[in-house]
């Protein structure tokens, strides 16, 4: 599904390495930045509100393969949702962000995973939803149950979290990028998959470094 | 820390004075110092003097004052006292000691001692002017006698040892003496630059604003116009550039304000009980830009501390974006806006700053985007292509091979004005010549900064380089980004800007619903 940017050249045995595009999406001020600040930086401030899209980039070195890691995230006002299929185009993992202390972010996230539906098939991209902010516990609007039974019903991947209090920021981003990786080992030992695949639609934007 | 932040807040409302003054100018004492002013903190007083002429370098204004002048007092507040600086011993049987200041004065007063050189400690005025050029290095270290378990040096090496030394003092003096003389040129170049701006001040008071309509577009003012505007100038230049064609009225902001201040009453009355589940209701749409508004405007250059609550600025800000989502609320509020609005309530008046602020806004390129109209934007994005591949065809090339399109940068860029992505003083300078040139100054300061950068950029993949362009280098400097944007030319086949655009709007048929008239007042 992603493309596979070089086979590695160790002696010991070749690692593939891929590169997968994320998006974050989700109402404004859900935490989308600081989720991603959270994550590339492990550091929590104030952050002035996106405009556009910001991008970060990381690269993992896991046992089983090297990952090359985007980060888009996407500026959260709805004004702004005419441009957002700029953003989400060819991406391989979304993060629909919502404030556990904000019902109506959760409708907005849900509205955004209908948007993708149209966009994307099920198994071109991989969704979590993701409640960020439990360390606002006591304006909790969304309980845990009610976030979790909608991913669990739509096939997503779902976890709560904080970007304020460091609590399950990496764990939600290694859970996507594991199941991105579990399907990339499905298609391998399913050889013979239906052809669409990205790969074309990003050949473009091959990443010629070796590992 | 607290106490930092309220010494903050104090600094901050005497500068507000300051920048009141200045903005004003007909108030402008003679010979540009400002009358005695409440209990003026005594740091920095260079800076303030800086400041009180209002002649900070083209607008090294505010922030850059701002920022400084909290830093540095947080910088001294966590300094800790170390001067008792344990005995310094290389080889014995004290255990060195954790963060052991290595400190050359010490090392050097041992060796004196020692050498018999008595090291009187010299007066403290003349200690500070000798500072800098006195080596503030530990190379004092060879000259230490060997522990007592090792072979003494014999002499000729402690003689080695002692010229190797001296050479070194040597060459560290005369390393000191150049950066001083550095310092010294830096410091007539900023006097000159300062005295260069007060004389474009009297220049821009004196001639040019009391002929306004006569001057501006001579090549003498136009040419002023470039160097940057006088901080004290800047609001009513911006203003009278951008015009007003609205026919905005103090008494209209008025009336729009205090219904923007209704509304806000009965959304904090309503808000708890507000849980409406559709998202696309109108209603809940204009009570969301309220409640974004708010959001916002604490998140607008939080480095400052003036726009965020308790700030000098704070109610400014949210009186000016309230009003202007009761004035358009077909626009309303826009992500973005909250940082035009406040670099114009920098440097104008309250009511100044909301009718230049609605006159902007209303200009089809800032129409265009704030609608969000990505047909219209696109049109932007095609006219902005033409100029990059006529004038960095390299870096066009480099950026096509990875399908990087310019609204990847160009969003942030003029949504905001240059004023998130740029230093603020620098995004002045842009805006300046933005009042003189308009729409098509934007998109050639976008080229700009893409020529400032294209050797970086040439060797970077597509994340990379929309990671750079989103988040600029924070040491970018006006002489070089300005030489920069000179450079770009803005002709195409004997084309301008406009009509590259308008051939653009020509290709496509159904470009008319874009420019829907301001509401009649």
């Amino acid at each position: 599904m992603a493309w596979v940017v070089t086979q590695g050249t160790s002696l010991e045995e070749p690692r593939p390495s891929y590169m997968y595009k994320m998006v974050l999406l989700g109402s404004m001020s859900v935490g989308k930045s600081s989720l991603a600040y959270r994550y590339m930086r492990n550091d929590f401030r104030e952050l002035l509100p996106t405009v556009g899209c910001s991008f970060f980039m990381q690269t993992l070195q896991l046992d089983e393969a090297t990952v090359k890691f985007e980060i888009w995230d996407t500026a959260g006002q709805e004004k702004y949702q005419s441009v957002c299929h700029l953003y989400y185009r060819d991406a391989h993992a979304a993060l629909l962000v919502y404030d556990i202390a904000n019902k109506q972010t959760l409708s907005r996230a849900k509205l955004w995973l209908e948007e993708l539906e149209k966009r994307f098939l099920p198994d071109e991209i991989v969704i979590a939803l993701v409640g960020n902010k439990t360390d606002l516990a006591a304006e909790r609007e969304v309980t845990s149950e009610e976030g979790e039974e909608f991913a669990r019903t739509k096939g997503l991947l779902f976890m709560e979290t904080s970007a304020k209090s460091n609590y399950q920021v990496n764990d939600v981003f290694m859970a996507v990028v594991q199941e991105l990786l579990r399907r990339e080992k499905e298609k391998a030992s399913k050889p013979s998959s239906r052809g669409r695949s990205t790969v074309e639609l990003r050949a473009s934007r091959v990443v010629t470094r070796c590992c | 820390a607290p106490l930092g932040f309220t010494d903050v807040n104090l600094n901050s409302r005497n500068t507000y004075e300051v920048s009141r003054r200045r903005s004003a100018p007909e108030h402008l004492p003679h010979g540009g110092t400002a009358p005695a002013e409440p209990a003026p903190p005594p740091a920095e007083p260079a800076e303030r003097a800086r400041h009180r002429v209002g002649i900070a370098g083209a607008g090294s204004s505010f922030a850059e004052f701002f920022t400084r002048n909290f830093f540095t007092k947080r910088t001294k507040e966590l300094k800790p006292a170390v001067q008792s600086a344990p005995g310094w011993k290389l080889f014995g049987k004290v255990p060195p000691r954790e963060n052991l200041p290595k400190d050359s004065k010490i090392i050097q007063q041992e060796y004196e001692a020692r050498t018999g050189r008595m090291y009187k400690p010299p007066p403290p005025s003349a200690r500070r002017k000798n500072i800098e050029f006195e080596p503030l290095s530990t190379t004092a270290l060879i000259l230490e006698d060997r522990p007592a378990n090792l072979p003494a040096k014999s002499v000729e090496e402690a003689l080695r040892h002692r010229q190797e030394y001296d050479e070194m003092v040597a060459e560290a003096k005369k390393r000191e003496i150049k950066e001083a003389h550095k310092r010294k040129k830096i410091m007539r170049e900023r006097f000159k630059q300062e005295e260069n701006i007060a004389s474009a001040m009297v220049i821009w008071v004196n001639e040019i604003l009391p002929n306004w309509e006569g001057m501006r577009a001579t090549r003498r003012v136009r040419e002023l116009w470039w160097q940057g505007l006088p901080p004290s100038v800047r609001g009513k230049v911006w203003s009278l550039a951008v015009g007003n064609e609205l026919n905005i009225t103090p008494e209209l902001y008025e009336i729009f304000l205090s219904r923007a201040k209704e509304r806000w009453k009965s959304f904090s009355e309503t808000s708890s009980e507000n849980d409406t589940e559709d998202a696309g209701a109108s209603v809940a749409d204009r009570e969301a830009s309220l409640e974004l508004i708010k959001l916002d405007i604490s998140r607008t250059f939080p480095s400052l501390y003036i726009f965020q609550k308790g700030g000098p600025y704070h109610d400014l800000l949210h009186s000016v974006l309230g009003a202007y989502t009761c004035y358009r609320p077909d626009v309303g509020y826009v992500q973005g806006m909250s940082f035009i609005a406040a670099v114009l309530i920098l440097n104008l008046e309250e009511a100044d700053a909301f009718i230049a602020f609605a006159n902007l806004l209303n200009k089809p390129c800032q129409l265009a985007f704030f609608r969000v109209d990505h047909s219209m934007m696109l049109k932007y994005f095609a006219a902005f292509e033409v100029f990059f591949e006529e004038n960095l065809p390299k870096l066009f090339l480099h950026f096509k091979s990875y399908s990087l399109t310019p609204d990847i940068y160009l969003i942030d860029w003029i949504f905001t004005l240059y004023s998130k992505s740029l230093p603020l003083d620098l995004a002045c300078r842009v805006w300046d010549v933005f009042c003189r040139d308009g729409e098509e100054f934007l998109f050639r300061t976008g080229l700009g900064i893409l020529r400032l950068y294209e050797d970086i950029l040439l060797q970077m993949d597509f994340i990379h380089i929309a990671q750079f362009l989103t988040k600029l280098p924070e040491d970018i400097t006006s002489e070089k980004l300005f030489s920069c944007i000179a450079a770009i030319q803005m002709q195409n086949s004997n084309k301008k800007w406009a009509q590259v655009f308008a051939s653009l709007m020509k290709d496509n048929k159904e470009g008319d619903k874009n420019h829907s008239p301001a509401p009649k007042s």
